[in-house]
């Protein structure tokens, strides 16, 4: 399998991840900076950027 | 401030959420933008006499990949030997790009042949190194008031075409160890690979070229930081030393200093090392000085792309830390591509000096000064 795709399961993951702990965070901070670490998550799972 | 207050919710929650979205797709739709440039953006006029050809023609491995790039040839009326020009192996040097453009637009081959590539690698123009902070398109104005733009990209391949990189990347012909980010490195992927990553192919495309078109001549243009000391420079395989020195005898006459280098036996990779090393063509990469791509520079606009003016850089030049002159505080562009057309010329006029029939004539480039004083725009087709 192209090492490619399993890097960009990797990438969904940790994007369910950082979801997961954005919905869990205490603290509006916090959950601005893990909208923050999705912005290149989402833009890398579209291969965008 | 957000913690005392402690308002997080699961509605906040989902507006983080939304807001993330909404940045990924402004951001999204500006790096799509790159990847499909608007109208005009990258256009090029050949001059009369040039038939256009893709680098996949030599290559079928590359056909049909964003790797794949226009390769344009003229002859003269007169045999001779064969010139080939890459632009834009690095696509964040846009001075290199510029000339190949220049020369594409102008050149008229008396003897012998002249290959242009101008965009060598199509895959790093569409993007920017991320925190670099660069304009994604610069532009000149041509003599009769139209706008001529082109991309400022990046200098290795856009990762969505090829990742993920190694951590150390292991160079297939020689087993030399490099940084992983160097697999998507045109400039260290040669002399390529035919079934290797989408940038060593690209690399095997114009090694399948140089030896289909029996290639004299090969001339890389490139960019360096103004404090890297490979700079105003010409890079020459052993095989090319002794015309490079005659050119840059005739440079230093012109008045247009520059420094000789001979290519590392043991830095492989490289295009000059490469090509010279598996072919009898001669190889040699041009340096000019582009503060717009340094580590010191301040504001990254296009501004500083195009006149190379920098208050950092003039601070370094007052410090003596630069390894070019930086006279009048700048670095203009024009001046830059002046430098790499000017040295093609002279070693397309020389090469008959070390290949006896094999001479290359070309007309119509303009002259250091000459483009110098009247800008790029001036050189560019409407």
């Amino acid at each position: 399998m192209d090492l490619k795709w399993i890097y960009w399961g990797i990438n969904v993951m940790a994007i369910v991840l950082v979801i997961r702990c954005l919905y869990r965070e205490k603290s509006l901070r916090e959950q601005f900076v893990a909208a923050m670490v999705l912005v290149p998550l989402i833009l890398r799972a579209f291969f965008i950027k | 401030m957000f913690e005392k207050k402690n308002r997080a919710s699961v509605y906040t929650a989902t507006a983080m959420l939304v807001f993330a979205v909404v940045v990924a797709v402004i951001s999204g739709k500006s790096y799509l933008a790159m990847r499909t440039p608007g109208p005009g953006v990258d256009r090029v006029v050949p001059h009369e006499g040039f038939i256009k050809k893709q680098l996949s023609d030599y290559f079928d491995g590359i056909k049909g990949t964003p790797a794949d790039t226009a390769v344009y040839l003229q002859e003269g009326s007169e045999p001779g030997g064969t010139v080939l020009i890459l632009g834009g192996t690095h696509a964040n040097e846009p001075a290199g790009v510029i000339a190949a453009v220049v020369m594409l637009e102008r050149a008229v081959v008396r003897r012998g042949r002249l290959i242009i590539i101008p965009f060598a690698n199509m895959m790093a123009r569409s993007h920017t190194f991320p925190q670099d902070a660069h304009p994604q398109t610069f532009s000149f104005e041509t003599t009769g008031g139209n706008k001529r733009t082109f991309r400022y990209g990046s200098r290795t391949t856009n990762p969505v075409y090829e990742w993920p990189n190694p951590d150390i990347y292991i160079h297939p012909a020689s087993g030399q160890t490099m940084a992983g980010m160097e697999r998507s490195n045109l400039n260290r992927a040669h002399p390529g690979v035919a079934d290797g990553g989408i940038t060593e192919r690209l690399a095997f495309g114009f090694m399948q070229l140089i030896k289909a078109e029996k290639v004299d001549l090969a001339v890389d243009l490139h960019e360096a930081s103004p404090e890297y000391p490979v700079v105003e420079a010409m890079v020459a395989h052993e095989n090319a030393m002794e015309l490079a020195a005659m050119v840059a005898m005739e440079l230093e006459f012109e008045g247009i200093p520059i420094r000789l280098e001979p290519s590392p036996a043991n830095l492989h990779g490289l295009n000059h090392r490469e090509w010279g090393d598996n072919t009898d063509v001669l190889a040699l990469l041009l340096e000019t000085s582009n503060p717009s791509a340094g580590r010191f520079r301040g504001k990254t606009d296009e501004a500083l792309i195009l006149t190379g003016a920098d208050k950092a850089y003039q601070k370094a030049a007052g410090l003596g830390r630069l390894y070019v002159t930086y006279e009048g505080g700048n670095e203009p562009i024009a001046e830059r591509v002046a430098r790499h057309v000017t040295t093609v010329k002279l070693l397309a006029d020389n090469l008959e000096y070390v290949r006896e029939g094999k001479g290359v004539v070309i007309e119509g480039l303009p002259g250091f000064q000459e483009l110098s004083d009247q800008g790029v725009g001036a050189f560019l087709s409407e």
